[in-house]
């Protein structure tokens, strides 16, 4: 049976992505990026979201693609949020929202063209192992 | 005379500093009461209560020896007294008489210990101002009071007898009294449960440690049984000539085994009573976050305030509506909100309420009204500030934004209402012309600036002909803490101010630098920081932590800030050598370095602390007391009198409370107020005078009452002594002495 999702559709570099419209839970345009010296390169800084810290995620890096340019105030984000933890994902620009089809494991917009969709759970979980094992003894 | 009452320097200026507090309060609970009141008369019972507070003041000023503060209180109480009478007349200007002489009471306490003569001015103005309140002020028994400062006008009244017993305060040479009463810090006042929550946490806290010092115990005999492990595995290996004993290696093998299991066991449980320990750390964090909490009507009340000083200069006919006074929220944030609700309550009577005339012809009622609600919205403390105007008009204002080169026609066209109307106070305004009350654009801004840094923002809702409402979204509670800024690298990191001893200047290429005759290690933070050094002198940032000092060698200093604390979450959590994150007043996020990460990097093969210190042994006691009295001043003084005998004190304010505190303890000596909010000193009496405990128990009252009706009353009820105020330390032991 064919599986209908509602996802937001946006552009980083030259890739289509997806994401489940459960998980975002804000579109934003980003604050100024203030950079964590020491941190891996998948975590391209941290920003003020309505008073809290946000860690903004390269997605390049996070897929082992080439890292995308660094994150800047101005820049288009998706606020993503999984296992209480929450952060944003620079993209380059949002699509639209819409309903996808997937047909055993590929996912096809209305057009047809094929989009990748991204476990946000996944990413989450990949920028902690790069970040480092969280600490045994605080 | 000082000497009579018998608090050392230090003590008293404590006591003073209460004693501020605490008539910074009372005064306050006058003017809100006058305030609400608007132009309406109070009932008795509001004059009852007026009075009340003024009575306290003056026997609590009379206990710190603050006489000219007495003498104001007790014509203030004459004043309400007066007022009282149903047939003295009562219009607005009383009230506003009345909100200018607390007010100016709360600026002469202020004054006073900075500016003794100048307060002497104040005091003389406020005898005129309190004179004002009543229309005819010749009525106030001014003779009489100055005299004996007895009670002429109230107790005549309940006191069957006319001759009450004069009591005179301590007069205090008015020089020594200014000399070297050293300024305390302001106090916070807290409710007795929430500081109970935390000695409970507290006491947690020694449990968890007792568990977790068990268990590092059992890991050092751990570490001991693993060595002789060792040794014998050694013995069965024996000398490489030999070939290995297989049954003695077996042997090993087991015990190994069982100490690797013992190991595993012991390590979960270390992991649970340290889970235990977070669990119990949370719950100390948030009972101090609660005890600083207060709720919103202090807020309310500025606003009030304000609002009728507006109306004053302005002649604008507007009323304020308030919903949410009991909101609770961070004493901090409370204090850093008057300024913008001022801000925005002048915007409010400059530029979004119409004329009465332009109200009326538009159906709205001739006065206006302001509305200030505060609530809580889940973690967020949400104030809303709005007006029942004109409301902003969103097409002028993206003329304006067009116009000023702020946005691009395009951005204009496809921005939402909601969008334009959060461009308010970037900068831009909906009117032109500067005018004197608000310039909307500024003010707005620094509205902005304030929430912002308080790790807030600003919403803006406005309906055309309606009104506007600003919404002020703020975090519930916030940490704030002091905090030493500096630059390295172009971006601004802080450390905890705790930790920040001193500055001072590095050479370059040094690892240890001199500070205070000491050599303490140097620690190049923006090479830590992944940036290139440079060869220049560079300031540094002198950090203690543990015991153990360090240099780090910063690009700027900026100062020392009073910081909000925000945590950084799990993803950042490895990233050790960050403690948290800050928010500046425009918005950006500013790291904050964890003192102990950067003495390990500057100390690596140093020890981790030891757990040492021993729990003081309980003192003796001579007995317990109950101090029962509705003025905190009052209950503090004595508390440290009796201290100073070896009592152990309980303190309560009011009857009503000492009698819940008697069913629970056993108490060796009550010395109660008379005159006290829900259970007055002779019922409570009376009520103890019943139990079986207390039949015998000593009390002795202490008031400013002392009439010959009460004494017989006292001795009645076989109560000790009954000692006036002011209390010296003198009359009190007397008393306790007395047969």
């Amino acid at each position: 049976m064919p599986e209908l999702r509602n996802v937001i559709v946006f552009t980083i570099a030259a890739g289509r992505y997806a994401v489940e419209l459960r998980w975002v839970r804000e579109v934003v345009t980003l604050g100024f990026v203030t950079e964590v010296p020491t941190a891996p390169p998948a975590l391209g800084g941290v920003c003020n979201l309505h008073g809290t810290i946000l860690p903004v995620l390269d997605v390049g890096v996070l897929l082992d693609l080439p890292a995308g340019p660094p994150a800047r105030q101005g820049d288009g984000a998706l606020v993503l949020e999984t296992d209480g933890i929450t952060c944003a994902l620079r993209v380059d620009q949002v699509d639209h929202v819409a309903s996808l089809v997937e047909h055993s494991g590929q996912v096809v917009d209305a057009a047809g063209r094929p989009l990748t969709l991204l476990d946000p759970a996944r990413l989450i979980r990949r920028a902690q192992e790069l970040v480092g094992a969280p600490p045994q003894v605080p | 005379m000082t000497e009579d009452l018998d608090f050392d320097p230090d003590e008293l200026a404590m006591l003073r500093q209460l004693f501020r507090t605490e008539a910074h309060d009372a005064l306050e609970a006058v003017t809100t009461r006058v305030l609400n009141g608007g132009s309406t008369r109070p009932n008795a019972d509001g004059f009852g209560e007026m009075m009340r507070v003024t009575h306290t003041l003056k026997g609590a000023a009379g206990t710190v020896g603050l006489n000219a503060m007495v003498e104001l209180a007790h014509r203030l109480e004459s004043a309400f007294a007066l007022l009282a009478r149903e047939s003295t007349p009562w219009n607005a200007a009383c009230a506003d008489a009345i909100v200018e002489v607390t007010d100016g009471l709360r600026g002469y306490l202020d004054q006073l210990p900075v500016d003794p003569a100048g307060a002497e001015a104040t005091a003389d103005r406020l005898r005129q101002q309190i004179a004002r309140i009543v229309r005819a002020p010749d009525e106030v028994d001014e003779q009489r009071a100055t005299d004996s400062l007895a009670m002429p006008t109230i107790t005549e009244a309940a006191d069957p007898d006319p001759t009450p017993e004069p009591i005179v305060y301590a007069v205090i040479d008015p020089v020594s009294d200014a000399v070297a009463v050293p300024e305390v810090k302001s106090y916070l006042r807290v409710g007795p449960e929430r500081i109970d929550a935390l000695m409970s946490s507290a006491g947690e806290l020694l449990f968890d440690r007792t568990r977790i010092e068990r268990r590092v115990q059992l890991l050092r005999t751990l570490a001991r049984d693993l060595a002789r492990t060792r040794q014998s595995l050694r013995d069965a290996i024996g000398d490489p000539s030999t070939p290995p004993r297989r049954a003695a290696l077996v042997e090993t093998e087991g015990e190994l085994a069982g100490q690797a299991a013992l190991l595993s066991q012991t390590t979960a449980a270390l992991l649970d009573e340290i889970e235990a320990l977070r669990r119990t750390i949370g719950e100390l964090q948030r009972g101090l976050t609660r005890i600083r909490m207060e709720t919103a009507k202090n807020l309310m009340t500025h606003a009030a305030r304000t609002l009728r000083a507006l109306r004053r200069a302005t002649g604008v006919r507007v009323e304020l509506r308030t919903f949410g006074e009991d909101t609770e929220f961070d004493k901090a944030v409370a204090e850093q909100l008057f300024d913008p609700i001022t801000q925005l309550l002048r915007n409010a009577v400059a530029h979004g309420l119409e004329t009465p005339e332009e109200r009326v012809a538009r159906g709205k009622a001739e006065t206006a009204t302001v509305t200030i609600r505060a609530r809580q919205d889940g973690n967020l403390l949400v104030i809303d500030v709005g007006d029942d105007g004109r409301g902003v008009d969103t097409t002028l204002l993206r003329e304006r934004l067009i116009s000023t080169g702020r946005w691009t026609t395009a951005r204009a066209q496809l921005a939402t209402d909601a969008d334009v109307l959060d461009a308010l106070g970037t900068g831009v305004s909906v009117r032109g012309d500067a005018d004197e009350l608000a310039g909307r654009g500024i003010g707005l801004d620094l509205v902005r600036q304030t929430i912002a840094r308080l790790g807030g923002e600003v919403k803006v809702t406005s309906t055309p002909g309606r009104g506007t409402t600003f919404s002020l979204r703020l975090p519930l509670s916030t940490s704030l803490a002091q905090a030493m800024l500096f630059k390295v690298g172009g971006q601004v990191y802080a450390i905890p101010a705790v930790h920040v001893v001193d500055s001072t200047l590095v050479d370059p290429g040094v690892t240890t630098t001199l500070v205070r005759h000491e050599h303490v290690p140097v620690l190049r933070l923006e090479a830590l920081l992944g940036h290139a050094g440079d060869p220049e002198r560079k300031p540094g940032v002198v950090v203690t932590f543990a015991g153990k000092t360090l240099v780090c060698t910063v690009d700027k200093i900026v100062g020392p800030r009073e910081i909000i604390i925000k945590p950084l979450g799990p993803l950042l959590a490895p990233l050790t050598i960050y403690a948290a994150a800050t928010i500046s007043g425009s918005g950006k996020v500013q790291l904050i370095l964890d003192p102990a990460q950067l003495v390990r990097r500057a100390y690596p093969d140093a020890p981790d602390g030891s757990l040492g210190e021993q729990i003081s042994a309980p003192m003796v006691l001579a007995g317990r007391a109950l101090v029962v009295d509705d003025s905190r001043a009052i209950r503090e003084a004595m508390t440290s009198m009796l201290g100073r005998e070896g009592w152990i004190v309980d303190v309560a304010e009011d009857g009503a409370r000492a009698l819940q505190m008697t069913r629970q303890l056993r108490y060796d000596l009550v010395v109660t107020d008379l005159e006290m909010p829900e259970l007055g000193g002779f019922d409570l009496i009376a009520h103890l005078r019943k139990d079986d405990r207390f039949k015998a128990t000593p009390i002795v009252i202490i008031t400013s009452r002392a009439s010959p009706e009460h004494r017989r009353r006292a001795k009645d009820l076989g109560v000790r002594a009954l000692v006036a105020k002011p209390i010296t330390r003198r009359k009190l032991l007397e008393a306790l002495t007395a047969k």
